[in-house]
Parts: C-alpha cells; structure tokens; sequence
C-alpha cells in the first residue's frame, strides 16, 4: 500500500514536473519604450541603454532566473521608439500589452512618457515597472498595478533641499526664495511639494517668486530679470535636463549670480551639463547627490565601479551619457531580476507581490528599495549637495544636508 | 516694462532670420519646405563643427553654412522641386515630401551623433573680433554680458540680432536692387506670367531655394546661443515658429519678416512675464488671430492665393 501511495506520489510530481516544463515559455518578453529624438531622448537613452546592458548580460550568461518555471530563460526586450511623444506612447504601450503580449511592462523614462502608461497598465490589469516617472498622481491605493523602481516619488525627491531652507536657511540668511518650475508631472509635483514643505514648517521664510514655464521653454533671460527684481536669497529651478542647460547658460549670459542656486539636473547628468554648461556655470550650484558620489555598497548587482566599466565598454562611442539615469535603467533591471526569482509564477499581481516583497531588503548600486503602500519609492533619496571645482578644475561633490551624510559646509552666499 | 520689451526686439529679431529662408522658398514657389528647421538645426551643426574641430570662432561658421546650404539647396531644388512642380497639386505634396526629408535628416543625424543636447559656450561667439578690438584699440576681451538703455543681455542675443539686421538687408537688397530679385518678384507676384514672360523660372526658384536654406543654416549657427543647446530633434520647433514668423509679416517681402519676428519676440516676452505658463501657446494664438483678422499678414497687400 505504501509502496503504492508513492509510486503514485512519485508519478504526480513527474507529471507536474513535466507540465512545468512543458508550460514554461521559450522566452521572457519584457516590453518598453524609449525615445531615442525629442525632448526626452537625454534622459530617456540613458535609462533604456542601462536596461538593455542588463538584457545583453543576462541573455549573454544563458538567460535570467524565473522561479515559476525553476529554470532560466532568455531575455526578449520588445522596445519601441515613442519620439518623446505621450500620444505614440500611448499606442505602443497599448500595442506592447495587447499584441506582443508581453510578461513584463516597463515604462519609458521620466513622468511625462511614464504618465500614459499608469492609466493603460491599470486598465489593461499589467503591472508598470515604474523606471523614472516620479509624479505623485501615479500612485494610490486602489492602484495595484504601478511601483516606481529607481527615483524617490516627487512628493519626497525635494525634501532634502526644502529641510536645508528650513533648518539650516534662517542661520545663513535665506528668507526669501524664488521658485520656478517646468509645468508637467515631474517637476511640478516637485515644486508643490517645496512650496507645501515650506508653508507647513512654519519657518520665516516667503516664497517671492512662483512661476511656472512649459517644459519647453528655452530662453529665461526675462524669466532671470523677473526673479532678479523679487530679490530672493535663494532661487530653486526644477526642469529637465534642457531647461537646466538653458536656464544655466542664460543666468551666465546676463551676469547674474543668485546667492543660492538649486537645479536638479547638474547631479543626476553631470556629465551632460558639464559638456554644455561648463564648470564655471555649474560651480556653487545646489543639486541632488546622485549615488555615483556616494557609492551605496550593494548586496544585487554590479558595484557602481563595475557598472560604469561595463558601461564603458558597451557604449563606447560616448553618444549617450553615463549618469544617474543610466544607474537607473540597471536598478530596474535588477528588480526585475529579484521579482523573477521569487515570483511563484508570471501573473502580474505575483509579480506585484514580488516586487512589494522586495522593499526594504533590496540592496542596489542605487541605494535601498523600498515602496510605500503606493507603489511610490521613498529609498534611494538623494541628499543636497553644491558642485565645486577642485585643484584639479574638475567639479566635485560636497554633501551639505542633511548633516549625518555631509561632508562639507554649504558656500553661502556665492561668491 | 523695458526689460521685456528690449529682450523681445533682440529675441524678434533673430526669429526674422530664422524665418526670413522660409519667406523666400514660400513666397517663390509656393511649396511648404516642412523641413526649413532642419536645415536650422544642420547649421547649428556646422557651427558646432567649426568650434569643435577647427577651433574657430563660430561666425566663421556664418559664411561657410551659407555656402555650403546654398549649394546643398540648389542640389536639391534639381532633385526635388521640378518633380513637385509637375504634380496635379504641388503644394499638398510638398508638405508630404518636406514632412519625409526633415524625418530623414533627424534620422541621419540621431544615428551620426546621438540624441544628447550640444552647446557651444557663448564666449566663443564673436571671440575673432574681440581681439581684433583690443588688438586695434587695446583693452581687453570682455565675454560679458552687453548693457542696453542700463540692462544686461547675453552677448550673443545682440550679435543674433545685428546678422539677422545685415541679413535681412541684403535681402531686401537682393529682391529691389538687383535683376534675379526682380526676376524673384515676378515669379513671387504670378508665377504663370512670369514663366509666359520668358523669366527662366526654375533659375530663379532654384537661387531662392538656394538662399533660403542658406539663411536657415546660418540663423542655425546662432541657434546654440539663443536656445541653451540644441539635438537632432531640435527643428520641428523651429519650423512651427518659422510659419508664425512669416505668416505674421507677409509673403514676399522681407521687411514683413523683420516685422513679424519682432511681433513674435516682443510678445513672446511679455506673455514669459506676465503669464509665462501659457507662453507655449503664442505661436498658434498668434496664427490664429492674423489669419482671421488679416490674413494677407501685417505688411501684405492681398489675401494669398496660396
């Protein structure tokens, strides 16, 4: 009888071997956008060629790891080119879901490209790896179906700078601070968190100047004489990388020199905005720390020094610059690497589950991962540094809030 | 008030050169070059080219891309344009055939160089003359901002603003003082009478094609200065903003050009200071309000047939 109750044991478990194999799919299809012209092609090529290097070393070792199937599988990365475009992006994630039938959504980069993309994964019940799209609307909690992988969510992303002006600000006499921002999700989230982390504080301070520009813009010499005349002590411009490299060389170009000046860009592209910028506009200027500086010790993945060889060695026509976007494109990939190996199968609220699993315990290059209830990303946060030229005329990081991680006093006013 | 108003002169008239190319190709042969920003964005390349490589200073990019997209626009005239001109309706096909080369031009130049923003510091611009005045006057070479009626502006917005001055002379020149600008005229005025008059119309198309990328790629070559940076993707903005330009002035006649950059730039100032949220949507209200109140444009003497 016992030997009977196993052989029958023995010949379940072969069969749901078998089926197993035989279920397990010739490939893993992730599906994403990139784009490669317009106006988000500078952040957007950094982000997928770090995804794709991934994709190249993984395929290249045999495949990734997915647990459902116990076995390793070849990477098929189906990628379309949305132009910078919200309305092609829209088709091509709708086509990426609905016709390549994809295992994996991954969004393009930023809010702007991101944002169709939230709406269609929710209707289409197909959870977005979330890249780079910050913007606080995305996430909710009767939304299972987004998680942002790689940057903190906007409604954080500002706090180390809006703590720096509250704190540290009335001591060095900042009172009046000017606040201007690109209107779309990513950086207008981000100025109304400023405003709101400001207002709740109670600090003295006033916000003297709020005022919005289309993410388009690229002249603001009369913006900078506007915001000149309010007088402020210190001035927060938050825009994508273009609108920095034109607001920066503009504010060069008619002479001005703010006391303080915070842009975001001249940290997470530092190498782009050198190239267009220059160090002498970049010198003195407040800008996140991005995590090449502060060389997170990973427990998953590549250390940052390994990423940027092979980085190097992949891409080694320089066309598309090494940065915190490219840093970002890799984190993603290795949380879809994790979720593979520990998602009991492909259906998407597992891979949710895998992913939320992840939170807290994921060590990358990037920093911890870790997600609110939301979706949204509250590790990996990027504390507040000033670019300075070092003897060498080479720009160089001083972290100056919040006070545990600074290496240096903030230079106030600029000289 | 002052502010504003000076910076949208300076701004203006640059958006006059930029536009003034698409003037002449429009006016003459009433083809819709969808492309015209493309060959903005290839002087800004030519520029880059000159500053990078030769280690000159970026106004000797001006002449050279005149040159050259001069010769680049007679070639294609050859290619293109009589084909088009054969066809039951030219204008339409056009647009469909300049969407196509511009796509292609970006494409090229995405696959060339990447997608990444290039600039040129503005020091550069102008640099070549500036040591020319010290060397003849003594002093020294001040890369600095430029003060007009008190106020500071970027240096490069008035070099901008004096080549599109210059440029829009000799045009003006080119179309009343000399026989191909009579010719131009003609060919401008009635297409059909001209050629029943004997007037070599595809000569003279072919020089204000010719001409017309000519004057793109050079405002191309001030492009860096005037937009912080600029990719392969650059030219479509170029394009729309080019329309509104010379539509604002009016077909044929330069001084329109010049008239209707200076409308752009001012405006486009004072909506970036008062309402600088919607400062995206002048062009297109712009458009909109001349083709509805006076469509022949501001300088123009009757309703386009075009």
């Amino acid at each position: 009888m016992l030997k009977r109750a196993g052989a029958a044991c023995a010949m379940s478990l072969a069969l749901v071997a078998s089926a197993t194999a035989a279920d397990a799919p010739s490939e893993i299809k992730i599906g994403t956008l990139f784009a490669s012209s317009g106006r988000y092609a500078s952040i957007s090529m950094p982000v997928h060629s770090g995804l794709k290097l991934w994709v190249d070393a993984k395929n290249a070792d045999g495949g990734v790891y997915v647990k459902a199937f116990d076995r390793k599988l070849p990477i098929k990365l189906v990628a379309y080119d949305d132009q910078s475009n919200t309305a092609t992006a829209s088709t091509l994630y709708n086509q990426l879901i609905t016709q390549d039938k994809v295992d994996i959504l991954v969004a393009d980069s930023g809010s702007v490209l991101t944002a169709p993309a939230v709406a269609i994964a929710r209707d289409r019940k197909m959870f977005l790896f979330d890249q780079t799209g910050t913007g606080a609307s995305f996430f909710s909690k009767d939304n299972p179906y987004v998680a942002l992988m790689a940057d903190p969510v906007s409604t954080v992303w500002p706090k180390p700078v809006a703590d720096f002006l509250i704190h540290d600000g009335p001591a060095l006499g900042i009172k009046k601070v000017a606040l201007l921002y690109s209107t779309n999700e990513f950086t207008g989230t981000q100025a109304t968190a400023v405003r709101n982390f400001l207002k709740d504080s109670g600090a003295p301070i006033e916000i003297v100047y709020d005022q919005g520009v289309p993410t388009e813009t690229t002249s603001y010499t009369v913006i900078i004489n506007n915001i000149r005349a309010a007088q402020p002590d210190a001035v927060i411009h938050l825009g994508y990388a273009p609108n920095d490299i034109a607001f920066l060389r503009n504010v060069q170009d008619v002479g001005i020199k703010f006391k303080m000046l915070f842009c975001i860009y001249p940290g997470l592209e530092t190498e782009l905005l050198e190239k267009n910028v220059g160090n002498k506009g970049l010198e003195h200027v407040f800008t996140y720390v991005p995590p090449s500086q502060l060389a997170y010790e990973p427990d998953f993945g590549m250390k940052l020094a390994e990423f940027r060889a092979a980085w190097d060695k992949k891409y080694s026509d320089g066309k598309v610059e090494f940065g915190f976007n490219s840093v970002a494109g890799y984190t993603t990939a290795l949380v879809i690497e994790k979720a593979l190996s520990e998602a009991s199968s492909l259906d998407q609220l597992e891979l949710r589950r895998a992913v939320f699993g992840l939170s807290g315990k994921l060590k990358t290059l990037d920093g911890t991962f870790a997600l609110d209830d939301t979706g949204g990303q509250i590790g990996e946060l990027t504390p507040l540094g000033q670019l300075e030229i070092d003897e060498h005329d080479h720009l160089k990081f001083v972290t100056v809030y919040p006070h545990e991680v600074a290496n240096g006093k903030p230079i106030y006013p600029r000289p | 008030m002052l502010y504003p108003l000076i910076a949208g002169i300076l701004f203006g008239l640059y958006f006059s050169l930029v536009g003034i190319g698409l003037n002449l190709v429009f006016g003459v042969m009433r083809i819709v070059n969808l492309a015209h920003g493309d060959f903005l964005m290839l002087g800004a390349f030519v520029a880059f080219g000159v500053v990078s490589l030769a280690a000159l200073d970026p106004l000797f990019a001006v002449p050279l891309a005149f040159v050259v997209f001069l010769v680049v626009g007679l070639v294609l005239y050859r290619l293109l344009v009589p084909r088009l001109q054969r066809a039951k309706d030219p204008e339409m096909l056009s647009i469909i055939l300049f969407f196509g080369l511009s796509q292609v031009i970006e494409a090229v130049m995405t696959i060339g160089f990447g997608t990444s923003e290039r600039s040129l510091p503005s020091r550069e611009l102008g640099r070549s003359l500036a040591a020319l005045r010290v060397r003849l006057f003594g002093g020294t070479v001040d890369s600095g901002p430029v003060e007009i009626l008190g106020q500071s502006f970027p240096a490069p917005w008035l070099a901008a603003a004096i080549t599109s001055l210059i440029a829009i002379a000799l045009v003006y020149l080119y179309l009343y003082r000399s026989r191909l600008g009579t010719l131009t005229r003609a060919v401008m005025s009635r297409r059909d009478e001209a050629l029943a008059t004997g007037i070599d119309v595809h000569r003279v198309s072919a020089a204000a094609f010719g001409i017309g990328l000519g004057l793109a790629a050079i405002s191309g070559v001030f492009a860096p200065f005037m937009f912080g940076s600029f990719t392969p993707a650059f030219g479509v903005d170029a394009t729309v903003t080019s329309f509104v330009v010379v539509v604002l002035g009016s077909l044929g006649n330069p001084l329109g050009t010049a008239l209707g950059g200076v409308i752009y730039g001012v405006s486009y100032m004072f909506v970036q200071t008062y309402l600088s949220s919607w400062a995206d949507l002048l062009p297109y209200v712009l458009l909109i309000a001349i083709l509805l109140l006076r469509p022949s444009g501001l300088l123009g003497r009757r309703v386009r047939v075009a």
